[in-house]
């Protein structure tokens, strides 16, 4: 009899060598531990044991052997266990699960079971307490640190053990809250939560006082007590997170808000210039929609995943992917899912920054090189086992995202544009169709998870707000949606559950029929003991709503069965516009529409012009232009992220056509292209650009640049100018403050300009207004982290032909031209933080040049002119050379006699804007000459295939390696 | 000419796959585990079984298991059937997995997977280009190719193989594809040219027919020439050299 199965590998893993390598070649072996809920006899665990094994690369420990068995491998003294903590999703264990149920089929029906990692390790304590602090994360996982003979006395009395989640019995009765209480008492039911009867307080709603005052009214006028979930359904209604208040508030004299008249104002204004509309779907769904030919329509959306990854970066990460996967899903009918994007705005992963969420050095925010690795784990589960390619993204550090970091994830859907006659993109739940949850089940996973990200990261952040995606069950669901339900017109509408879960997703349904009934005790649940409210709010992950009418309701749910996922009918959209929610027959949630949507109050903020912090000049480190470029290559935020472009496969679905490495120098590119259709030889272009280094220098400005870089390195990539669109995805800090909001301002009103300007309509976005960290240094000093605001802008658009699309190595003999002008612009360039500065400007974008230079390079494109070409961004025409030289391994010769008053450094180091590095072929130069001669290009040397690049300067020639260049360039990240 | 391609529980390379399989000629449909549970008989219509790439069950209790198991509890007997005639079967990546799992390749003592897939020895996932070799140019699948350019994209792509099996593995020619380095010579294990560190840079088992190949590389993501990288260079060709695979399954029932 025995309670688990252990597996381990008979080899040494990948993961082992790892681990020993990081923690200086202790002698370390994985256990695969799977903790059964009741004892098998002899005959299950040997069945168990070899259907979850394989016997030439495994061996299975029992009693009688793990003495052996271990002591071959080394003379351990400790042991790590590391568990689920329970309630947390365990994908393992639910695999684990199927397998047995398939194969064991009516024999051994009801146990738990959870995965664990065992870690037996030879060293000292202190290198295993460490070890386990990079393994597991305490926020959804217990770690256990024994001694090796304890661990072989709990194999021999089965002592090992699983949690289940085990929440006391309770009876439900309908809670009434009281809000005629004194504004101190109400306020703390917004900052706190609603207090239990036993005086705890659920956690945060992230109400302010205002919003609890408009709820008490409503409750006023209908002359009765709020229930516990209507207060929590307005708190997840009204947050920050699902009602953009702050975008949508009157700010300054600007009436209808800053969304209203810059973002969407760009776009209303750009549809009106403009005769050829390609948008969609604008704003209002899961994702923003563009043409992509006659017959389909492609979708983009950006999410960000900040707090959730700050708290367990693995599990943020993922959930993002995943869950921006779902908005392509419930765009329109359902799209499907064709590439992945990432951006991750990140700390120095070689620095400790020791920070605290509360006093005395307790509760510790996690290192950051363990958020960096997380993350960039979370997003390659994610995307890979999703079968999604992921070939665009970007990384960038800043100390000041020690607090929070960024994560931007991405997805770019795909549908035809008309179903069995109708529009694809139009949908509308009807009076009478049926309301079906699919997917995943109901858990405690991310409760308050709206409320939250809407509020500043501190003590009280609540942990249930973590949640794990899981890929597989959301793949299962996604097949049967795009592949057999979708293209029958058989369900009226769809839409995603994310943040705020049903209360959200049916909340928002329901604006299309009136309003709904839901029965709450039919969501099927991962375990007994969850209140109403929780169940309402909860954002287990990988979970649809779909509007189905009556007469296709068993057929849906028949086909979801087949596919091995659940579906489970919740309720009813209705006509009258009631929002009404019961729980065993008793009505628990019953409020008007139009409050439960627009109730809130309207926020009225002003700004003010920030104080600018003059930044100093730096010294000029002195040193040869050579070794400058050495030292720019290998700087974190210009070197190679190869090795996140090989971990993520963007070769599935057989799309990729641009890579994220170009050249047989395998250069880590800006842009990247996938070609969606086999029978079209269209081409999506796809692209991103963030300068949160310019937005306390010039928040205007910082737009500027981002939208020009996102646009122009999709002109580059060889996409069509007038089939280009945007999304705007802004990161802010402390937004209730007017200097921040004056910042916000400014850089929405440079969104309308630029967009405008170059007639690239926003499709979609998505802000997170309070990106800050209030906690504590080592010291126990108080301090605020707040990042740099950062607005990502990403970009997509058509190539209309597979010609069209540029490469970035040149060949032999090539000319090299830089278009566009090279200013005087190193203030926060990498070249100024890295090598120093002496009086210098900011990049400022002038539309009118720049889409000169955008459109001719368009034309010379089209016809054949340009050979090669790479936007110049950070490191200037330096960096944008040698990564040329690095790709094709090909030297080039660069003069530097240079004309205009500007200084070597500045020329090849200046970020200046809206720049191109191109290359062509001699026999070009007079045609390219024809379509350039209105705008600024400069012939900077030539292609000479040799194995060096040379600078030719007045007096001398300096000359680098390819290879040596190479080298800096493909350097690790310290800490990563 | 029929291809049944298969589907469900994170299978994911369905679509391309039938896609290459179409173009040069075969006429097929994506058909999910589940159905063909429900209905085993269907395989009597297809002269190819082909199991894609993807992640099913997540690769939880090793990449290929589950979806093995799933099989061998439901459909081992017609699938080794199927096998035993005069009809192909295909696992790429994933589906290399579960044929090593199920141990249709190299199907040496009939009983029990006698090889397995484990984890790359750098320890990430890979998903970069590679080339091999053809080594047994007797298995259909493999006839008249020389080297390959393909990619690959997997976590577990290590073939591990005990010492005596190997030997006769060698004996019985049952070695598909090897990785090859930039001069065309055995990889040798050396990274990246190997990209997961398999013992004798084996990339492709066969079974003894030859009409069973399990290949860790991609041919379906190298069909066109514009999947190859840096393709600019070289518009001249239409297709990558994963076409080759699918012409020679259209030429073994041509």
């Amino acid at each position: 009899m025995t309670n688990t199965i252990q597996i381990l590998s008979i080899e040494k893993t990948g993961k082992e060598s790892s681990l020993q390598k990081e923690h200086n070649n202790k002698s370390i072996k994985i256990i695969d531990g799977y903790f059964f809920s009741t004892n098998l006899d002899y005959q299950k665990f040997t069945k168990i044991s070899k259907l979850i094994s394989n016997d030439v690369s495994q061996t299975i420990l029992t009693k009688k052997n793990v003495n052996k068995i271990l002591s071959s491998y080394s003379n351990f003294n400790w042991v790590v266990e590391i568990k689920f903590l329970p309630g947390v999703t365990d994908n393992i264990a639910t695999t684990v699960k199927e397998i047995i149920k398939d194969n064991l089929k009516s024999s051994f029906k009801s146990f738990e079971l959870g995965s664990t990692k065992i870690i037996l390790i030879k060293g000292r304590k202190e290198d295993i307490t460490k070890i386990s602090k990079n393994e597991a994360n305490p926020l959804i996982q217990t770690i256990k640190i024994y001694p090796f003979k304890k661990y072989l006395n709990n194999f021999k009395k089965n002592k090992f053990k699983i949690e289940k989640v085990k929440l006391p019995k309770k009876k439900y009765s309908k809670k009434e809250i009281n809000l005629d209480i004194s504004d101190y008492r109400l306020s703390l039911i917004g900052k706190l939560g609603i207090e239990e009867n036993d005086k705890s307080r659920r956690g945060t709603l992230g109400l302010d006082l205002e919003s609890l005052k408009a709820i008490r009214n409503y409750f006023y006028t209908i002359k009765r007590k709020p229930t516990d979930v209507e207060i929590e359904t307005l708190a997840q209604t009204w947050s920050e997170h699902c009602k953009h208040k702050i975008f949508s508030a009157k700010i300054d004299d600007i009436q209808e808000g800053i969304f209203k008249k810059y973002i969407k104002g760009a776009t209303e204004k750009i549809i009106q210039l403009r005769k050829d509309n390609f948008c969609v779907s604008l704003f209002t769904d899961n994702a923003g929609g563009i043409e992509f030919n006659k017959d389909w329509t492609i979708c983009h959306k950006v999410e960000t995943h900040n707090t959730p990854s700050a708290l367990d970066p693995f599990g943020g990460a993922i959930t993002g992917i995943v869950g921006v996967n779902r908005d392509c899903l419930g765009f329109g009918k359902g799209a499907k899912p064709i590439a992945n994007t990432y951006a991750y705005y990140l700390a120095d992963p070689n620095k400790n920054y020791q920070l605290y969420r509360q006093k005395n050095n307790k509760d510790p925010m996690l290192p950051a090189n363990f958020i960096a690795k997380g993350i960039i784990s979370g997003v390659r589960v994610g995307g890979n086992c999703s079968g999604i390619p992921t070939p665009q993204g970007n990384m960038y550090f800043d100390d000041r995202f020690a607090g929070k970091p960024l994560v931007f994830c991405g997805t770019v859907g795909i549908i035809p544009k008309k179903i069995k006659g109708k529009l694809s993109h139009k949908k509308k739940a009807n009076p009478g169709d049926i309301i079906i949850m699919v997917g995943g089940r109901v858990g405690k996973d991310g409760i308050h998870g709206a409320t939250f990200s809407s509020e500043e990261l501190d003590p009280n952040s609540p942990v249930s707000a973590v949640q794990i995606g899981d890929p597989i069950t959301q793949k299962k669901m996604s097949d049967v949606i795009i592949r057999e339900l979708r293209d029958e017109n058989i369900y009226s509408s769809i839409t995603d559950n994310g943040a705020g879960g049903l209360s959200s997703s049916i909340g928002e349904m329901a604006k299309e029929s009136g309003g709904f009934i839901v029965n709450l005790e039919k969501v099927p649940l991962k375990y007994n003991g969850l209140y109403p409210w929780e169940i309402w709010i909860s954002e287990s992950q990988e979970r649809m709503t779909l509007a189905v009418p009556p007469a296709n309701v068993k057929k849906v749910i028949k086909r979801f069965n087949a596919r091995g996922v659940e579906a489970t009918i919740i309720g009813k959209f209705i006509k009258k516009e009631k929002a009404i929610v019961k729980y065993n027959k008793t009505e628990i949630l019953n409020l008007d529409m139009e409050f439960l949507h627009e109730g809130y109050p309207k926020l009225n903020l002003k700004t003010s012009y920030p104080k600018i912090k003059k930044e100093k000049k730096k010294i000029i480190k002195k040193s040869s232009l050579i070794d400058k470029l050495h030292k720019l290559l290998s700087s974190p935020n210009i070197v190679s992220k190869e090795f996140i472009a090989t971990q993520y496969d963007h070769e599935v679905q057989a799309t990729s056509i641009i890579k994220p490495l170009q050249g047989e120098g395998r250069v880590f590119g800006n842009a990247t292209a996938i070609k969606p259709l086999f029978g079209d030889e269209k081409s999506i272009a796809l692209s991103q650009a963030a300068y949160p280094q310019y937005a306390e220098i010039n928040p205007y400005d910082m737009a500027g640049c981002s939208i020009d870089t996102a646009y122009k390195n999709l002109i580059v990539s060889g996409a069509n100018s007038k089939k280009i669109a945007i999304l705007d995805n802004f990161c802010w800090c402390s937004s209730d403050e007017p200097d921040r909001l004056y910042q916000l301002k400014e850089a929405a009103n440079a969104c309308y300009d630029y967009a405008v300007a170059y007639q690239t309509p926003f499709i979609s976005g998505k802000d997170s207004m309070f990106n800050d960290f209030k906690g504590f240094d080592k010291n126990g000093k108080s301090v605020k982290i707040s990042i740099p605001p950062t607005l990502l802008i990403s970009s997509i658009g058509v190539v209309d032909k597979i010609s069209h699309l540029t490469k970035i190595t040149p060949d032999d003999g090539d000319i090299l031209l830089v278009l566009g002008n090279t200013g005087n612009e190193l203030q926060g360039s990498v070249y100024s933080k890295i090598i120093g500065h002496e009086k210098t400007k900011n990049p400022v974008v002038n539309s009118k040049d720049a889409l000169r230079t955008y459109k001719n390079f368009e034309k010379a494109n089209k016809l054949g002119i340009i050979n090669s070409a790479i936007g110049i961004d950070l490191g200037g025409i330096g960096i944008a050379v040698t990564k040329m030289a690095i790709s094709s391994k090909k030297g080039l010769t660069i003069d530097l006699k240079l004309k205009n008053k500007i200084s070597v450094d500045q020329f090849l180091f200046s970020e200046t804007q809206s720049r191109i590095l191109i290359s062509i072929k001699k026999n070009k130069l007079a045609n390219f000459k024809k379509i350039f001669k209105a705008s600024y290009y400069t012939i900077i040397g030539k292609c000479t295939g040799s194995d060096v690049i040379e600078f030719k300067d007045i007096k001398k020639i300096i000359r680098g390696k390819i290879s040596d260049f190479a080298k800096s360039y493909k350097q690790n990240i310290k800490g990563l | 000419m029929n291809v049944l391609v298969l589907s469900g529980y994170g299978i994911n390379c369905e679509n391309e796959t039938l896609h290459a399989f179409e173009v040069v000629g075969f006429k097929g449909k994506i058909v999910h585990i589940n159905d063909l549970i429900q209905n085993p008989k269907q395989l009597n219509n297809y002269q190819v079984f082909a199991i894609p790439g993807g992640f099913s069950y997540g690769d939880d209790t090793g990449s290929g298991n589950a979806m093995a198991k799933k099989i061998m509890t439901n459909l081992y007997d017609q699938l080794i059937d199927f096998s035993l005639k005069d009809k192909l079967i295909i696992g790429i990546c994933n589906g290399c997995q579960i044929l090593v799992n199920l141990g249709l390749v190299p199907s040496l003592n009939k009983k029990d997977p006698e090889v397995a897939m484990i984890e790359n020895k750098s320890g990430s996932y890979e998903c970069r280009w590679v080339e091999v070799k053809v080594n047994n140019n007797k298995s259909p699948w493999l006839k008249n190719i020389i080297t390959l350019k393909l990619p690959v994209a997997h976590q577990e792509g290590q073939f591990m193989i005990p010492f005596n099996l190997l030997k006769s593995i060698k004996n019985n020619n049952l070695i598909g594809l090897q990785y090859i380095d930039h001069h065309k010579k055995l990889a040798k294990g050396q990274f990246p040219f190997n990209p997961n560190g398999s013992k004798d840079d084996i990339a492709a088992l066969t079974n003894k027919n030859g009409n069973v190949l399990a290949m860790m590389p991609h041919p379906e993501r190298a069909f066109y020439h514009y999947h190859v990288p840096n393709w600019q260079n070289n518009t001249s060709k239409k297709f990558g050299d994963g076409y080759k695979i699918f012409m020679n399954a259209k030429k073994f029932f041509a």
